[in-house]
């Protein structure tokens, strides 16, 4: 045995597994990703033939042609000619080739066989090739590589691996005849693939091809896209409401349950009207809507239509300076920020990604439809569902608008990218929804949602009894209570701060409580407030809205004006009311000062937006 | 002299991929711009078929069995010619 090693070459084009191949021969764990590029650098290891012979194996960063003018490409290059110092020539070269994309794969191949060197061709990611329907022969492939031993091998499972070695013992494949010269390299391949590796017809139109004549039409996509978003929002809206109502009656029979159980006292009161009102009216009678709509947008992920409506809103998004792969973001976000604020991970443009993440808390989340189901109605009274219904679609169109409108002077201010990214996105085949993945999906979702109501706002709730409770005063009156009490307390230094928009101290606190989540608002005003509770839901929402529009300030005039309500609502559609949201910006930004950032400008929007709004339509109305 | 002829038709039928008309095939002939490396990596190489699905400001097009939506810009960097 000679005492220097011979040394094998890992070739092959970006991510076609030479790593992971390089892994499965030595055992070793370097980093591996499912992008070009991961490997830049050469790296060596040992191993053994089956015939117990030992070799160096070096693994090269992944070039398209041996032509390239990139630094990892020309390493590649240059270690395969023998042309780095201090390295020998490769004895052989094992060129991995990914089985799905040999018109690709294949050039670099050739190009290596052309070198004159033993070759031997490791048909990587065979189980990728085969579930395309792709008709792979080895074989085939060998002979028409001019008797280029070819071993096809799944090296992420580790099969095949012990053939390919195998395949490397001595004596070494001769190296290969070239029936092809540089100019016709091309033409060859496509000859060997003609023989080799059939596709299957592509020819002819898929289901997903007829599909997309009509998804895709720039007419009738656009009537199937508006459809389907009606469909799914609509669906929200009005199916929820069955579950939502089963919820309400189990929190009013928990709530009579405790009343009934228990003796009068603190506690009693801090279960029944604390937690128990809190959690089932402010949180949990929401779920049924979170649930839906994560269903609903893993349906569109999973059947493949999302990767459409990226398509057709990309013109739509170009206009605030976006591009169509923003789209999913901020769908998400009108279920709830922190999802929409992860999957801006697909965006390419690191620029574009840290603006979507910054306007994405302006599409209304379902946290904030509680503050609009209680004050909605109050604007008008008597108002029709039609009505209603119009005054929920300005709103989510206000919030929608603005943020586009911040997202283009944003986009104009960062400027352009390093290197430019042009839109380019793979359009996936249709396929019949993965329910076990969505299934896992919404669940995951709903935890996430329960564990919050469980955590935070049980604790702010618990707060809020305490100290709307605390330090008792004499007076039996609950309003003296009230104004005695640490909240009554707090609403006076809060006061002045909210009082340009229209609104009382009381107010202020229940808008302080919703900084921490903003469900905590109908919860907070039903406390402070002091409505007392009935055992129906609705009943207590509908006292709740009364005795709003009761409230007077202390020289008698009306509170909730229609001007302090339409603030109110401005107000809660550009507040960033959401810790967990701002935490999650902070680590998807990469940076503490764009969530603090982002946190105090939509505040001051939104308090700026308010008071306009306040004392313009005080004006007119 | 048949085949010089029919090598100046085909230099002479060139058009970008953005040009080219929906619902053919066509066979790529070279990329040219500042994008090519970023193609090449999506499948857009020499020699390959390529079928154009849909036109606008985003074209649609299948390469190897994959459908890919993407830019005029980038299509106009990609130089086809007849199948």
């Amino acid at each position: 045995m000679s005492d220097v090693l011979e040394t094998v070459a890992l070739a092959g084009n970006p991510n076609a597994g030479k790593t992971t191949l390089f892994n499965a021969l030595t055992g070793s764990s370097q980093r591996t990703g499912n992008y070009a590029g991961v490997t830049v650098e050469r790296k060596s290891g040992e191993f053994f033939t089956p015939h117990g012979r030992k070799l160096r194996v070096v693994d090269l960063p992944g070039c398209y042609s041996l032509d390239g003018g990139s630094p990892d490409q020309q390493i590649a290059r240059q270690a395969l000619h023998g042309e780095i110092d201090g390295e020998a020539r490769p004895d052989l070269v094992i060129c991995v080739l990914d089985a799905s994309n040999l018109e690709r794969h294949l050039v670099l191949a050739l190009q290596v066989i052309e070198l004159g060197l033993p070759v031997v061709i490791a048909l990587n990611m065979i189980d990728v090739a085969e579930s395309a329907g792709l008709r792979l022969d080895p074989q085939k492939l060998s002979e028409e590589l001019g008797g280029v031993p070819v071993v096809p091998i799944q090296a992420n499972a580790n099969k095949g691996i012990v053939e390919l070695k195998q395949a490397i013992r001595h004596p070494f494949p001769h190296p290969a005849a070239t029936t092809w010269t540089p100019e016709n390299r091309q033409g060859r391949v496509l000859q060997i693939c003609e023989v080799a590796a059939r596709r299957p017809d592509t020819h002819s139109s898929t289901l997903s091809d007829k599909l997309d004549a009509w998804l895709l039409h720039p007419f009738w996509g656009w009537v199937a896209f508006a459809a389907i978003m009606i469909g799914i929002f609509w669906t929200i809206f009005s199916v929820a409401g069955i579950p939502m109502g089963w919820i309400e009656d189990g929190t009013g029979a928990v709530r009579d349950w405790v009343n009934a159980s228990m003796s009068e006292g603190d506690f009693r009161s801090l279960l029944a009207d604390g937690i128990v009102t809190g959690i089932g009216e402010g949180v949990l009678v929401f779920l049924p809507q979170i649930v839906l709509l994560f269903f609903f947008i893993g349906l569109l992920e999973s059947s493949g239509y999302l990767a459409r409506a990226a398509f057709l809103m990309d013109g739509v998004m170009a206009k605030a300076g976006l591009s169509g792969k923003a789209f999913l973001p901020l769908l998400s976000s009108y279920a709830c920020a922190i999802p929409g604020v992860m999957a801006t991970r697909t965006i390419d443009s690191a620029k574009e990604r840290l603006v979507t993440i910054f306007v994405a808390p302006w599409m209304s989340c379902s946290a904030r439809l509680p503050v609009y189901l209680t004050l909605v109605p109050l604007l008008l009274v008597g108002m029709s569902g039609l009505q209603q219904a119009l005054i929920f679609s300005v709103i989510y169109l206000t919030g929608t608008v603005t943020a586009l409108i911040v997202a283009r002077i944003l986009r104009g201010r960062l400027g352009e990218d390093a290197t430019p990214s042009h839109f380019l996105l793979e359009l996936p085949p249709y396929r019949a929804p993965q329910w076990s993945y969505i299934l896992r999906h919404v669940i995951g979702r709903a935890g996430a949602f329960l564990k919050n109501a469980g955590t935070i706002l049980l604790a702010i709730f618990i707060l809020l009894w305490a100290l709307s409770t605390y330090p008792k005063s004499k007076s039996e009156d609950p309003g003296e209570q009230l104004a005695h009490s640490a909240m009554g307390r707090i609403g006076d230094v809060v006061e002045p701060l909210v009082k340009p928009l229209g609104v009382d101290g009381r107010t202020g606190t229940a808008i302080l409580t919703s900084f921490a989540a903003r469900e905590a608002f109908v919860g907070s005003m039903t406390q402070l407030f002091h409505v007392e509770e009935s055992d129906d839901d609705e009943e207590t929402l509908n006292r709740l809205q009364s005795a709003l529009s009761a409230a007077t300030w202390p020289d008698g005039r009306k509170m909730f004006t229609l001007p302090a309500l339409l603030g109110l609502i401005v107000f809660y559609i550009y507040a960033l009311q959401c810790l967990p949201t701002s935490a999650v910006v902070a680590r998807e930004a990469g940076s503490f000062k764009w969530a603090a950032g982002q946190f105090v400008f939509m505040s001051v929007f939104a308090w700026l937006a308010a008071f306009a709004v306040f004392h313009i339509s005080s004006m007119f109305l | 002299m048949a085949l010089a002829t029919a090598n100046d038709l085909e230099a002479d039928s060139l058009l970008s991929l953005s040009q080219a008309k929906v619902g053919c095939d066509f066979r790529i002939r070279f990329l040219n711009g500042p994008a090519c490396e970023q193609l090449r990596q999506l499948g857009f190489c020499e020699s390959l078929q390529v079928r154009k699905l849909a036109d606008g400001r985003n074209l649609i097009c299948t390469v190897c069995g994959t459908r890919l939506a993407l830019s005029r810009e980038l299509a106009s960097q990609v130089m086809v010619g007849a199948a």
